[in-house]
Order: structure tokens, then C-alpha cells, then sequence
């Protein structure tokens, strides 16, 4: 059996569990490779108008692995990975929006529930369904979920160590991680890059923001980077927080951020049309505002221009070193 | 203290509620093209319309002199959970002092409904309390049943018109509603007046019949659909909604096991579509297009915000809905958007496309010559 992993979504925060999963269970996975116009197009074409980017692309990872060898295409639908939060609900609803979106993808979806209360999947509960999809026993695929929630935390572990997660992922394959080196500048910034690894990560969508902050002398930290715990402690002065797993993650990540003196400022990268951001992106100005920080939003979308991309890091960044360095 | 609330639905009765434990009323306004620029001024951007209207509501409704807001929370993972905690941040930034009553779920929080309940029924006492609830949602349900005999007959009327002005009547005899009693002979009043209003004749299997579904709020509420069912009235077409507060009410406080909602019988018939609930009235959506179609009605028009998250999954899977049941579907999506011809343009190639199919549908020769 081989299965094919879209690269889109959670795949940046989740692709060394399930490939540790799959290769405990000796499957062979096949991934999508990384997003090009391409895959844009396919995304855009077979799903509803008005609907978030990163389900588009999703979309259009999932077309394009439908048209490799691959038996099934594996979109677990993501339910909740901590105590009463949940995920947007058109994560709830991704297999569902694409079986009925994308052609061909009956009959070749393998759709398990995740619903667990550790983020590393480790307390899963129903092996048995997933298994017979799999047509694996249910020890073997416990065994597995095992093997792969141990790999997780390694990967999680390089995350607080300051990296991101494509060094992260790096490390973890043992690869020549290209060793970053700091552009000499005596005026270094440090600046937090808040927002969904699926906008961040993916090179189309982000334009590589990271790198693109680093060649101009900012060091980059992101919410990855930091203690679940201290997130949560940040999260207690509500009564009520948002509904979503990851907003508050970014929420409790933006507090942190902001109270923290070595930050210079924030910015936010949010896609068009995002429903947890449209409320994440008013809360954070208002919290911005408290702090006295420089913050910035940069809505992404699946247009391909860069320049307004650079033209407002640069500006942001120059501002910054200008609070930060005054010339006299 | 000065109280105000969402306008949305029968806000007749939440007044009755609120003024019965000794509060001032200050009636929301029904949002206009004023309120939506004052919304669409202090909401965020990519926020989903209803909230944009709450924002206007909340706004003009404090210039009015309200000092607190009375609303509904929750944790599902709908946008709609979380207003408060958004408006409340935002009016604080515009300088208005207010405070904010969240009724959160019975279920899932027993502790912060009580107590929301507590602190808004103030020196009055709990049986009191229980009490009025039990009026407002007799007040409710009759005012719902009313008009939902309504939503059928205005497509007939001979003047138009003569349905929203009996209904404005009808409306004024409830706010003289004080205990169950005067609620059951007011809705006896209703009815007489509602058989008064002169009709055409008509053939009941010629009428069109169409169901609206979508999201609680623009379905609902005639000034965020743009008036989609006087439009479709006036075009001759019987509508059916699916949304009413006195059901979701029922299906929230439904306190005995064994009795079973309609909503409940029919969800079973979504499941092959959409696995779980998202938090939304998806769910529901999707079972009463198929409940609608089995029950003979001619197409069903899906209303939803722009960007509503929920809704977006639903319209996802229409087009294999349709194609399923063979059934005319159209989705719309709204926002503070008011010009009329994008939606009076879909209505009518959507009821012609309806029309079509239901003639090829019956088999009536009458309506064939039409």
C-alpha cells in the first residue's frame, strides 16, 4: 500500500509523526511536492469561491497526488489535540469538503478521526477503525502511534531549542542543516513572526518570510519556538479564550511576544479570508496597543507578486532599527 | 439597569423577558444602511456579517443610553462564540463603558448559565424567573407558528403588502401579552386576523414552494437577506425557513430524554455527507435540504455570511447534494454589501431552473402551459 500526504496545512507541524507512523507500519508514503502555481490552479478550480487559501491549496495538493500511483490519499480529520478546544471547522470538515469536492477521491480517502488530548497523538483511542482502513492489526498500529509520538517530541524538542520547523525537520533527517549565518550588522532586531505554519512554512503562500527577515538583519523567532506551558500561563487573564487549538497558541504566543523586552516587534501573517485571524488580528492590535509595540498584519493570498511583500517588511524592519538605534 | 440585546428574531419577547425582572428595555433598532457603516467602520474586516451587525446594533443602541448587553455565548467552534469577548474589547476601545451579560450553554456550563441567569434576574426570585422564561417561549413559538403560516400565504396575497402590515398588528397585540393565559388568546386574535387578509385562490400542487436554510442569523433576519422572502413572495413563491428561535431554543433546553426534536429524527439523513457537527447549524442545513426535497418542496436557497466557516463546508458539498437528489440548490452569500440585482438576478434563473424541474418533477400538465 502506498499512501500520499498532501503538503499543505498541518503538514508542517505534523509530517515526522505520520512519517514515523507510516514507516513503523512499513507503508510506503509518497508527499506532494512543494506548492507551485500549478498546484494553486488545481486548488482553485475544484473548490468553492470564498473559501480560505490554505484550503485551496490543500485542494490542489490533493489533485496532484491523485494523479501519481498513490492507493490512498491520507486526510485525517483533525478533531482536537487538547482538552475543549477544537480545530476550525473546516478542518473538522476537510475530508468531507473534499470528498465531495475533488473527483476521484472516493474510494481512495483514508479519512481516521483524530481526537486525542495530547498534541503528540500519543493517547489515541481508536486504533481499531484506522487499522482496518489500514488493514493492519490494532497492536500494530498502537505500536506505531507509539514510535510516532516519541519522534514528534524529538521534533518538538528541536523547536524549543530556537529552531524553526524547517530546521527542525532538518535535524531531524539528519540532513546538512545549511547553517544560518547572520548577515554583519551591528543594528540587529529581533522580530516574531506570528502565524499558521501553513501560511509561514509554505514557500508560495509566505514568500519564505523568514529568510527574506533575516537577510535584513532581523533574527526571527515564532510560536513553535516556545513552551506550551508558558502559552497557556499567558492565556489565564481570559475568561474565555478562543475556541480554536491553534489561535490560542498564537495568542498566548502574541503576549509572550509582546512582554517580552528583546522583541522589537511582531508580525502577523494571516491568509485572505481566514475566519479565526478576522478575530486573533483584532486582539493582538489591541494587545500591540498595551505594550507599545510595532505590529504589523500581511494578509497573504494565492497571488504571486512579492513586491508588496518586500516593500512592507523593509519599511517595518527600517522602522524598527530606527526606534531601536536613534541617530542622533 | 438600562438592558439591550441582539436584534435578531422575536426581540418582542426577550424584552418581555428582560422588563419581567425589572430591567429598562432599550429596543435594539432594526439595523439600516446607518447601522451598517457604523458596523462596518469598528468591526474588523474579514469578521462575519452578523457580528458586523451586532456591532452596529450594539453601537446605536448605547447612544440610546443602554448601559449593559444581554447576548448568547457558547464554545463551539463557530466564530459566533466568541463575539462577546471581541465586542466587548472594541466598544471598550471606543469609550463605552458597558457591561456585558454572556448566557453560555446550559449544558456545557451549567455554573456560568446560572449564574448569568442569577445576576440578570437581580431581587427576583428563581421561580419567577423560570416562570417568565416559560411565557417568553410560549411567546415565541406562537409569534413562530404565526409566521411561518405567513411565509405560505404572502406569496398568494391580493394587495401586496396586506401580510407585513397584518403582521405588524399581530406584533403589537403580543407586546400586551403579560402571562401564558393572555399569549394563548392573542394567538387566537393572530389567527383571525391572518385568515382576514384577502388571498387569491390557488392550486396548492401549481404553487412554488422553496425552503431556506443557512446560517441562524441571515436567515432569519430580513434586513441581512435583503428581504429574500418578500422578494420571493412577490414573485409568487411559498416560502418555508428553517430556522426559528423557539426550535433552536427547544433543541437547546430539551431537558427530557426521551422526547426526540424533528431535528433530531431527520440529522441522521446528513451524516453520509458531513460526518460531524462543526459547531454550526451545518448539520442541520444539510438534512433539511434532503427533508425538504423528500417532502416535496421545489429547490432550497442556502443563505450564508461572506466567509462564514461553517457554512463554507456546507456550501462545499451542495453541488454533490444536488446532484444526488436532482434537486435545484442555489447558495448565496451575503454582506453589508445592498445592491439588489446580484441577488434579484440568481432568484429568478434559480426559480426558472426550479420551475423547470418541477413540472418535468409532477407531471402536471397544467403547469406546463404556464
Amino acid at each position: 500500500m502506498k499512501v500520499g500526504l498532501p503538503r499543505a496545512l498541518l503538514f508542517y507541524y505534523y509530517d515526522p509523526l505520520w512519517q514515523a507512523f507510516f514507516h513503523a507500519l512499513d507503508i510506503e508514503t509518497v508527499t506532494s511536492g512543494a506548492t507551485t502555481p500549478h498546484i494553486v490552479d488545481n486548488g482553485v478550480r475544484n473548490s468553492v469561491a470564498e473559501i480560505c487559501v490554505p484550503i485551496k491549496i490543500f485542494c490542489g495538493h490533493v489533485v496532484e497526488l491523485l494523479a501519481t500511483d498513490v492507493d490512498a490519499v491520507f486526510i485525517p480529520r483533525m478533531i482536537t489535540v487538547e482538552e475543549r478546544k477544537r480545530f476550525c471547522p473546516k478542518f473538522l470538515g476537510l475530508p468531507d469538503m473534499m470528498r465531495y469536492t475533488v473527483p476521484g477521491l472516493e474510494g481512495r480517502l483514508l479519512d481516521p478521526d483524530i481526537q486525542c488530548r495530547q498534541e503528540s497523538l500519543a493517547d489515541a483511542q481508536d486504533y481499531e477503525s484506522l487499522a482496518k482502513m489500514l488493514g493492519k492489526s490494532g497492536r500494530e498500529v498502537k505500536r506505531a502511534f507509539a514510535v510516532a509520538s516519541e519522534q514528534w517530541e524529538v521534533f518538538r524538542r528541536y523547536h524549543r531549542s530556537g529552531m524553526n520547523i524547517d530546521e527542525a525537520m532538518a535535524a531531524l533527517n539528519k540532513k546538512e542543516n545549511p547553517v544560518y549565518e547572520p548577515p554583519k550588522n551591528e543594528k540587529r532586531l529581533t522580530i516574531a513572526v506570528l502565524g499558521y505554519v501553513y501560511n509561514i512554512y509554505d514557500s508560495f503562500v509566505g514568500m519564505d518570510i523568514i529568510k527574506k527577515l533575516r537577510l535584513m538583519g532581523a533574527d526571527v523567532v515564532t510560536f513553535e519556538m516556545l513552551d506550551d506551558g508558558s502559552v497557556a500561563e499567558k492565556l489565564q487573564r481570559y475568561s474565555k479564550t478562543t475556541p480554536w487549538t491553534f489561535t490560542n497558541k498564537l495568542l498566548g504566543a502574541g503576549y509572550d511576544f509582546f512582554e517580552d523586552p528583546k522583541i522589537d516587534g511582531m508580525i502577523h501573517v494571516t491568509a485572505f479570508g481566514c475566519g479565526p485571524d478576522s478575530m486573533l488580528g483584532r486582539l493582538l492590535e489591541f494587545i500591540a496597543v498595551d505594550h507599545g509595540k510595532p505590529f504589523m498584519t500581511i494578509r497573504v493570498d494565492e497571488h504571486t507578486g512579492e513586491a508588496h511583500l518586500s516593500t512592507r517588511v523593509e519599511a517595518f524592519t527600517d522602522m524598527l532599527r530606527r526606534k531601536k538605534f536613534p541617530v542622533r | 439597569m438600562k438592558v439591550t440585546f441582539p436584534y435578531m428574531g422575536p426581540v418582542l419577547a426577550y424584552k418581555k423577558l428582560l422588563e419581567a425582572v425589572g430591567h429598562e428595555v432599550i429596543m435594539p433598532q432594526k439595523p439600516t444602511q446607518g447601522t451598517f457603516d457604523l458596523a462596518t467602520k469598528y468591526s474588523p474586516e474579514f469578521l462575519c456579517f452578523p457580528f458586523k451587525c451586532l456591532m452596529g446594533t450594539y453601537i446605536e443602541a448605547l447612544e440610546a443610553g443602554a448601559e449593559a448587553i444581554v447576548t448568547t455565548g457558547g464554545d463551539d467552534n463557530c466564530r459566533a462564540g466568541f463575539y462577546a469577548e471581541v465586542h466587548r474589547r472594541i466598544l471598550a476601545s471606543l469609550g463605552y463603558n458597558v457591561q456585558f451579560f454572556v448566557i453560555e450553554s446550559l449544558f456545557k456550563h451549567p455554573r456560568d448559565f446560572i449564574g448569568s441567569i442569577r445576576d440578570l434576574k437581580g431581587k427576583y426570585s428563581w421561580w419567577h424567573a423560570l416562570g417568565t422564561i416559560h411565557f417568553c417561549y410560549d411567546l415565541i413559538a406562537a409569534m413562530d407558528r404565526i409566521q411561518e403560516r405567513i411565509r405560505i400565504l404572502r406569496a398568494h396575497e391580493k394587495n401586496k403588502g396586506d401580510f407585513t402590515r397584518a403582521w405588524r398588528d399581530i406584533e403589537e397585540l403580543f407586546d400586551t401579552c403579560y402571562d401564558r393565559q393572555d399569549v394563548r388568546e392573542t394567538e387566537k386574535k393572530a389567527w383571525k386576523i391572518l385568515h382576514s387578509v384577502p388571498v387569491e385562490l390557488w392550486d396548492p400542487k401549481q404553487a412554488m414552494r422553496i425552503g431556506i436554510v443557512g446560517e441562524i442569523y441571515v436567515t432569519m433576519e430580513g434586513h441581512a437577506n435583503q428581504e429574500i422572502e418578500e422578494t420571493l413572495a412577490a414573485m409568487g413563491v411559498e416560502v418555508v425557513n428553517s430556522q426559528y428561535v423557539s426550535h433552536w431554543l427547544k433543541q437547546r433546553l430539551q431537558i427530557l430524554p426521551w422526547r426526540k426534536s424533528h431535528m433530531e429524527k431527520i440529522i441522521a439523513k446528513a451524516k453520509p455527507y458531513l460526518k460531524l457537527d462543526l459547531g454550526g447549524h451545518e448539520q442541520e442545513n444539510i438534512a433539511h435540504m434532503i427533508d425538504y426535497w423528500e417532502k416535496g418542496l421545489d429547490g432550497v436557497i442556502h443563505l450564508m455570511p461572506f466567509a462564514c466557516m461553517p457554512e463554507l463546508v456546507t456550501q462545499s458539498i451542495i453541488p454533490r447534494i444536488s446532484k444526488d437528489l436532482g434537486m435545484p440548490i442555489v447558495s448565496l452569500a451575503l454582506d453589508e454589501q445592498r445592491g439588489t440585482a446580484n441577488i434579484q438576478t440568481r432568484l429568478e434563473a434559480f426559480l426558472d431552473l426550479a420551475m423547470g424541474k418541477k413540472i418535468r418533477r409532477a407531471g402536471v400538465p397544467g403547469l406546463a402551459a404556464r
